[in-house]
């Protein structure tokens, strides 16, 4: 019987062609916005956690800025402008930091801005990051060519990622090469091999940067350390709550109790950048799904003019045994199969978009079954929602008057 | 007499009345109709336009309820009916044929004669099986596929008589069935029913055409909403329903409301 019902509906919607295309397409819209920015979102959060998780899940960051905690230490705010804005942690800190007890590996990242060139050849959106040799430890770096930083490096050596290397000199093979950072000649020693994760506020890609001592970074900036972060590993990583609160305590000390600065675990990094995301994919879709709910109107309004033009038909319909709920049935099946058409359509769309897109955000839209379900159910709920009051009212004509309009 | 006693009658009406409006603008579509219809019986029904001729027909195929009366279907009561078994009853027992054949215009002519079936959940093969046998006793096989806005007045009215017939129906109601058709399409269609009437089923057709009657062997002569001469009780004085006591709707009310409309 069912089978019938949506023979029936598909027979209908064929009759208007034009008419049915462009009601789908308002699913259509509204659907492909909803999926897309759900795709894109969930990848964003994904991407972020991957490269978060990449770097270890003992590793402690600390940072400049505050962040607020409830009773359980669970992070309820992050203050990201003071995050960004001038340091407050510096070179003693470090040192402070690589003295806790517990503390395995302390680097420290200080971002140096400043063109990196290879004679006249300019690199673009290249990093100068000025860092110890625990870096290599701390974030899983692996050489491609030559060695990392060491204690014995001298100042004017250079470490620079897989993707540098390509663009200044045509080749990943750099090793023995000229390197100009701010004008100041560097050799370069190492080549990393390429990386797949990128620091997360700090925001630098290792596969675009060079890498020098912090002496070397202290030298651009009169011979002050401007620290961004200090990544640290724990020595045991069952202990790393207790060490970072050491961290905590010990840092507070040096900043006279002023708490200008935060002491985050790496799993608190991904449950930071996921409540920003979260908010921002909620609102996002907030205004995706009014353009489905217009699109749900525009199927309401069409079926309210099917049903009044195919007064007659129901009429007819009824006079041959179509029972109410047969009618209503068939009015209530051609608006679903015209949001699930659209909703599919829709769905399919936005992956192309998201695919295309992904060239351009740096990521891959997540393709999970969660949003191909809620974009289905959706649109499915579009038509059930929008298509039910149409096709009460066909479903409660009378045949008589029905019968008696003019054909 | 003897004769109708020994079967149960089709359609058996007692005080049937059917009221449309409120108030002042009420019209008595049917007034206080008694009729008795049997198996097999051939019925036309006459009389001058507005006399509820059409009002009897919907009553009839459960497509209206009366506003009082009693109405036995088969012997069993239409009032208790659900509205979800009234549909069931027009689709397995009853048949329309109407004035404007009534098909529908975006299926092509198999599909029209296959949705009583439909409705009834049977196969696709299977009723598209059966609407063909049948289409083809009507000499229209090589049609199917037409749409309707393909065909004549006549073959259209023959489509709709296969639709009518495919649930093997125990009653055919036609309002005004050859209406629209000139006189050599309605000969046709007459000859069709005649055809049908023979094989035994019960044809209740209204008409205004009175050459037509002689197709049928009743015939029902209606005026404002009753029944004024039936030809099965000639013996029944002129002048019996003047004699009954005259119901609270006035007849010039009636007519009143009859010349607005
Ligand atoms: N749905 C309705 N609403 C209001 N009045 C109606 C309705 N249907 C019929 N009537 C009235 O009931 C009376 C009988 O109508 P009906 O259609 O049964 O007449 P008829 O005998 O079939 O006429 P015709 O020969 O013109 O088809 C008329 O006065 C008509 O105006
Ligand atoms: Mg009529």
């Amino acid at each position: 019987m069912i089978g019938n019902h949506i023979r029936i509906a598909l027979s209908s919607l064929r009759a208007s062609k034009v008419r049915t295309a462009l009601t789908t397409l308002g699913i259509i819209i509204g659907v492909t916005a909803i999926t897309l920015v759900l795709a894109l979102g969930e990848g964003a959060k994904q991407a972020v956690g991957q490269q978060i998780n990449k770097r270890g899940s003992d590793v402690i960051t600390v940072r400049p800025g505050k962040v607020e905690r409830n009773e359980d230490g669970k992070i309820t705010g992050y203050n990201l402008t003071a995050a960004i804005g001038a340091t407050t942690i510096t070179e003693s800190d470090l040192r402070s930091v690589q003295d806790v007890p517990g503390v395995s590996k302390a680097a420290p990242i200080m971002l140096i801005t400043g063109s990196v060139r290879d004679g006249e050849t300019r690199a673009k959106s290249s990093a100068i990051v000025a860092t110890s040799p625990a870096l290599k430890d701390v974030a899983n770096l692996e050489l491609r060519y030559g060695q990392f930083l060491t204690d014995k490096t001298n100042r004017q050596t250079a470490i620079i990622g897989n993707e540098l290397a390509v663009e200044l000199y045509g080749t990943e093979n750099a090793l023995g090469r000229q390197l100009t950072l701010r004008n100041q000649p560097f050799t370069i020693i190492g080549i990393l091999k390429k990386v797949d994760h990128a620091a997360i506020v700090t925001g630098f890609d290792y596969n675009k940067s060079a890498f020098v001592s912090l002496d070397a970074g202290k030298s651009f900036n009169q011979g002050i350390a401007q620290i961004q972060e200090i990544s640290v590993i724990p020595a045991d990583q069952k202990q790393s709550d207790q060490v970072a609160e050491r961290i905590e305590n010990v840092l507070l000390r040096n900043h006279d109790g002023e708490e200008d600065f935060a002491v985050i675990r790496s799993d608190e990094a991904v449950q930071i950048a996921n409540s920003i995301f979260r908010l921002l994919i909620s609102i996002t879709t907030a205004i995706a799904s009014i353009s489905l709910i217009v699109g749900g109107i525009g199927i309401m309004n069409i079926m309210l003019v099917n049903v009044t033009e195919r007064t007659r038909e129901i009429g007819i319909r009824k006079a041959i045994g179509a029972t109410n709920g047969s009618i209503l049935s068939q009015f209530l099946i051609e608006a679903m199969l015209m949001s699930l058409t659209g909703g599919i359509i829709g769905i399919a769309l936005a992956y192309l978009i998201a695919i295309f897109l992904s060239g351009f955000v740096g990521y891959l839209p997540a393709l999970s079954a969660p949003i191909l379900l809620i974009a289905f159910s959706v649109s499915l709920f579009v038509g059930i929602i929008f298509g039910i009051f149409p096709a009460l009212r066909a479903a409660r004509k009378d045949p008589i008057q029905a019968l008696r309009q003019l054909p | 007499m003897a004769k109708e006693g020994s079967q149960e009658p089709v359609i058996q009406l007692q005080r049937l009345t059917k009221l449309f409006g409120h108030g002042d603008a009420t019209t008595v579509a049917l007034d206080n109709l008694d009729l008795v219809i049997q198996k097999g019986e051939f019925v036309a029904i006459m009389g001058p336009s507005g006399c509820g001729k059409t009002t009897l027909l919907n009553l009839l195929g459960l497509l209206d309820t009366p506003t009082h009366g009693e109405y036995l279907l088969d012997g069993k009561s239409a009032e208790d009916l659900s509205e979800r078994q009234r549909a069931k009853v027009r689709r397995n027992q009853i048949g329309f044929i109407f004035q404007s054949f009534n098909l529908l215009n975006r299926m092509n002519i198999i599909e029209n004669v296959t949705l009583p079936l439909t409705y009834k959940g049977m196969r696709r093969m299977k009723r598209l099986t059966k609407a063909s046998e049948l289409l083809k006793t009507f000499g229209l096989q090589e049609r199917e596929y037409y749409m309707p806005n393909q065909m004549s007045g006549g073959q259209l009215q023959r489509v709709a008589i296969a639709r009518a017939l495919v649930n093997n129906p125990s009653i055919i109601l036609a309002d005004e069935p050859t209406g629209n058709l000139d006189t050599k399409s309605s000969e046709i269609i007459m000859k069709e029913l005649s055809e049908i009437h023979q094989q035994g089923n019960t044809i209740i057709m209204v008409t205004h055409n009175p050459d037509l009657t002689v197709w049928a062997d009743r015939i029902i002569h209606m005026v404002d909403g009753r029944i004024d001469r039936d030809s099965k009780y000639p013996q029944l004085p002129e002048d019996e329903n003047a004699k009954r006591p005259l119901n609270h709707y006035s007849r010039s009310t009636v007519r009143t409301t009859k010349g607005n409309s």
